[in-house]
């Protein structure tokens, strides 16, 4: 087997499979929501799963509006709900 | 050299095509492996018919003519001079490709209505459910529903089945009589019932038992709400359930994705349904002089229509004449994809799903109030001037999710119908993808 993958969402530790995508290694712990919105501070997780949507967004490493369905869990990830 | 983007069934079918006749192409995709929505996987594709993924796969890794670009987004196209440009990012890396000849092949994602609580995390599309299971080997949840419209709610709810998930309910809004108004596509798609069968047979196998005219009307804190509706979807009687889920993978249907074609200056036209798609020739040539477009964004129609339609592209790109046995079997897949739309329309009663706090605009959380308003209080006549005054299909997603179901609700709010020009403005995207200023400065020579 493949080494685990290793990265923090808000702070939590988190490990995955190589290839597993953000939201994925996220869901799979149980946690389902990924953010909350501006306005209405709802929980949000993914809902396309395909990049279409755009409700997944965390901030990776310092940058915003990255899709979680998309980019694939790389080890020492910061991944935040919000900057 | 030719570029395909998209590497599902048609940007496969046309690379392969295309290299086959002696053209050097480029396969640019934004996943990280072939296969597209359609065959999406891990180490190997599974699913209905699966060896036609495998033959086809062998083909494109063995053609030493195939370049392919993984993890790349395509976000913008221009012309330069006679050639096309193609820039995509891969992570935070700008790069650009330059050609004579350009395939799109970008493909199709699951059409969403409102409900209550369709923006709760756990309610998603079952694209998004298989997404995540085929893809990266994570369940959505232990107890799943699977609703909505159209025949993809079948290889979700079997795959979900098959990988352990129990398969709450199968709602299929429609009745499959329906399909009693297609008699001659389905004659020429006899193959179709092969297909309807091995899904019987795993539904059969794992105790799925699917329910016709019944819809999800509401989704909150693990529980969904069942309904019973009539055929032009309004909510009849009152013998709703409520059952226990972790999910609900709820789609109606797809829309084709014209943003790369769109960008491109690609000429698009409404069919029947109100579905907006690209209008190519029969050759797959765009309005564009050496763009051709195949599979879904011409058209929703299925991965056979999409391999035909990607091949006949790769063919025409690659400056070969097209077999008429080709053109043929186009014809068979295009009756079966009339059929499709026929059988699983999209009937207004949706809209009466939604209470007033229901979030229309997910991006900008804009409710049905607020679109109301717009159209009574503030006397917006059309989605446009909707949109303007409530943000609805202004945020990260350009509209792709709401901008039709926005112009649906106005239209019906002032009595008119959704031009065809409305319909087709609202997929008219300047960038596909989010970029910052920087790279688009830096990009640039």
């Amino acid at each position: 087997m493949s080494e685990k993958i290793s990265f923090t969402f808000n702070g939590i530790q988190v490990q995955c499979e190589p290839g597993q995508s953000i939201a994925a290694a996220v869901i799979n712990t149980g946690t389902l929501s990924l953010r909350t919105t501006r306005f209405g501070e709802e929980p949000r997780s993914i809902f396309c799963g395909i990049g279409i949507c755009f409700d997944c967004v965390v901030v990776v490493d310092g940058v915003a509006n990255q899709r979680a369905c998309l980019v694939t869990a790389q080890s020492g990830m910061k991944v935040e709900s919000r900057s | 050299m030719i570029i395909v983007i998209g590497a599902g069934p048609a940007g496969l079918a046309a690379a392969e095509a295309a290299a086959r006749n002696g053209s050097d192409v480029a396969l640019i995709d934004s996943a990280p492996r072939i296969g597209g929505q359609y065959w999406r996987h891990r180490t190997e594709v599974s699913g209905y018919r699966s060896d036609r993924a495998e033959a086809l796969f062998t083909k494109i890794r063995a053609s030493r003519s195939i370049t392919y670009i993984s993890e790349a987004s395509v976000w913008s196209i221009e012309r330069d001079g006679t050639l096309i440009r193609v820039n995509y990012l891969q992570g935070t890396t700008e790069s650009s490709l330059t050609a004579e000849k350009l395939i799109i092949a970008t493909g199709a994602y699951d059409r969403s209505l409102p409900f209550p609580g369709w923006n709760q995390p756990g309610s998603m599309t079952p694209g998004a459910a298989q997404a995540l299971y085929k893809g990266h080997g994570v369940l959505a949840g232990k107890r799943i529903v699977v609703a909505g419209t159209g025949p993809f709610l079948l290889p979700v709810a079997t795959a979900l089945a098959e990988a352990g998930v129990e398969i709450v309910g199968l709602y299929e809004a429609h009745s499959p009589l329906r399909w009693a108004l297609s008699p001659v596509a389905l004659i020429f798609n006899l193959s179709k019932f092969a297909e309807l069968i091995y899904y019987w047979r795993l539904l059969a196998k794992h105790g799925i038992r699917p329910q016709f005219g019944q819809v999800v009307t509401s989704f909150a804190d693990g529980r969904a709400t069942i309904s019973h509706v009539d055929s032009d979807f309004q909510v009849k009687g009152k013998r709703a359930q409520t059952v226990e889920v972790d999910a609900v993978a709820v789609g109606w249907g797809f829309l084709p994705d014209l943003t790369l074609g769109g960008i491109a200056g690609c000429r698009q036209r409404v069919v029947s349904d109100g579905t907006t798609v690209f209008d190519v020739d029969r050759n797959q040539l765009s309005s564009q002089p050496n763009v051709w477009i195949a599979g879904e964004a011409t058209g929703i129609g299925g991965a056979d229509l999409s391999l035909l339609e990607g091949e006949i592209a790769g063919l025409a790109a690659s400056g070969h004449e097209i077999p008429s046995r080709l053109r043929i079997k186009r014809y068979a897949k295009e009756l079966f994809a009339q059929a499709l739309s026929r059988s699983y329309p999209i009937r207004d009663g949706w809209k009466s799903w939604s209470n007033e706090e229901t979030v229309i605009c997910r991006c900008e959380e804009v409710t049905l109030a607020n679109i109301k308003e717009s159209v009574v209080e503030l006397g917006a006549e059309d989605s446009r001037t909707a949109k303007l005054f409530t943000r609805a299909g202004m945020g990260l997603c350009q509209g792709r999710v709401c901008s039709r179901n926005v112009a649906e609700i106005v239209a019906g709010l002032t009595g008119c119908s959704v031009s065809d020009e409305e319909r087709i403005a609202s997929s008219n995207r300047p960038i596909a993808a989010p970029i910052s200023l920087g790279l688009l400065g830096d990009g640039k020579k």
